[in-house]
């Protein structure tokens, strides 16, 4: 695991590393089979380490490196501002750790609930995000919607082949020069 | 002989006859033609660090100079890593004339990486060791014993121990003391019966390394009982148990708490 800012002048004291160690134990107890992790967190930059068997802990242990990180690159900020971009720094972390995996697992189930799930963390970002990013218009999409641009893409691809058809027919000899035709548009597209 | 003692021999022949020889474990050295290269003629320590680069990421075929560069330099430029690899490549050949490929540092236009059939280093001594201990464990006993013993023995401390606050060397380090460790405990099992004593220091060095290897505190026990030294079998124990509690509030495994029941019986 490895973060980084490329744009501070002194790159080594803004990047902590972490290697994570987890040795997995089966074994039977009761006539039942288990299975139980126990591992290792260490800090390269700082040697310290620290045992976990709950990897939240891990997560605990990390994020106090990470504050230390941020308290060291802003000691020469006034006592405010320092405060201010702690809360910051950590807030993010706790926002990754705490909404990623359900943004995730909901997306999956329903993609309709990522919109609700992102307007919730850009609310927690501040007002001036929420006002660039028109999430709001995203959340009227309902299930519906989704199923319309499926159908309208369905009918697209069937058009696009049967065009193809017609121009093969049409002009098979020069098949190759209508292959590069299409290359042609995707990068004029790209353009 | 069989395959995989050929193997051992093999290795064992190429320490003795490489041109270079490099040690990483416990400390760091090179030998030139049998001569320990001074810190005078290293020169920089970016010199230096570069070697190291190369040797922790010798398996990663053709490193590119800018992924080289963005890990050892902050602001380095192009001269800088030419600086530093002429610096490698004058130590490793130093009577090598101008103009001619250098033939320990392979480039591949700029790429590098080290030609292991050419340099003998520890760390990789030491896997290709273990490999054969593990190939040879089923079938070979004998051999296994040896692979395993000549894995330990290079194992004179941890992984370039100057460079423990380095992101770059850490992934190596790990892996080597995984693999140690693996060692320590599969030949403490093997020579269990044979040689007691020995399997209880190994477990120790095993403990020494990660305090929470629970499979060594229940090779102690199991060694300690062998001996017939029932308080320090079960003082073991209590260590084990301790040492868990304290870093993951956890009891030992069922099959440790047997051996303790085994110890306790008599």
């Amino acid at each position: 695991m490895r973060y980084k800012n490329f744009t501070m002048e002194k790159r080594a004291g803004q990047t902590a590393s972490f290697m994570i160690r987890f040795n997995q134990i089966i074994f039977e107890e009761e006539g039942e089979s288990k299975v139980q992790w126990r591992g290792k967190v260490s800090h390269v930059q700082g040697g310290k380490d620290q045992s976990f068997s709950d990897f939240n802990d891990a997560v605990k242990f990390i994020q106090e490196r990470l504050a230390d990180l941020t308290i060291e690159a802003t000691k020469h900020e006034s006592q405010e501002e320092q405060e201010s971009l702690l809360t910051k720094s950590l807030s993010l972390w706790k926002t990754v750790t705490k909404e990623g995996p359900k943004v995730i697992m909901e997306t999956i189930k329903d993609p309709r609930k990522q919109v609700a799930n992102l307007q919730d963390q850009i609310s927690e970002l501040g007002e001036d995000l929420m006002e660039k990013v028109p999430i709001d218009d995203w959340r009227n999409a309902s299930r519906s919607d989704f199923n319309t641009i499926k159908e309208s893409i369905s009918e697209l691809v069937n058009e696009v082949k049967k065009l193809n058809t017609k121009v093969d027919a049409i002009n098979k000899p020069t098949k190759t020069r209508s292959t590069s035709k299409t290359k042609k548009t995707t990068t004029a597209k790209k353009k | 002989m069989s395959h995989l003692q050929n193997k051992l021999l093999e290795l064992k022949e190429f320490r003795e006859n490489a041109k270079i020889r490099i040690q990483t474990l416990g400390q760091f050295n090179l030998w030139r033609d049998n001569e320990k290269v001074d810190s005078k003629q290293w020169g920089r320590d970016k010199t230096v660090q570069l070697l190291q680069y190369l040797i922790s990421n010798r398996h990663r075929h053709a490193l590119h100079k800018e992924s080289i560069m963005e890990h050892l330099w902050e602001e380095g430029d192009d001269r800088d890593f030419k600086v530093a690899l002429h610096g490698v490549n004058k130590v490793l050949e130093p009577n090598r004339p101008s103009r001619t490929e250098p033939s320990f540092v392979i480039r591949q236009g700029v790429s590098y990486q080290l030609d292991l059939d050419k340099i003998w280093i520890d760390v990789e001594a030491l896997e290709q060791y273990i490999i054969i201990g593990n190939e040879a464990y089923a079938e070979d006993l004998s051999t296994s014993k040896e692979a395993y013993k000549s894995a330990i023995a290079l194992y004179q401390g941890v992984y370039l121990p100057n460079r423990i606050f380095e992101d770059w060397s850490s992934e190596e380090r790990e892996k080597i003391q995984i693999l140690i460790l693996g060692a320590y405990v599969i030949l403490a099992e093997i020579l269990l019966n044979e040689n007691p004593l020995e399997s209880i220091r190994l477990a120790q060095c095993a403990i020494a390394i990660d305090k929470t290897w629970e499979d060594a505190y229940r090779l102690q026990m199991q060694a300690y009982l062998i001996k017939g030294n029932r308080p320090q079998a079960i003082k073991a124990y209590q260590k084990c148990a301790d040492v868990l509690d304290e870093e993951y509030g956890i009891d030992p495994l069922p099959a440790t708490k047997k051996v303790l029941q085994e110890i306790e019986s008599i």
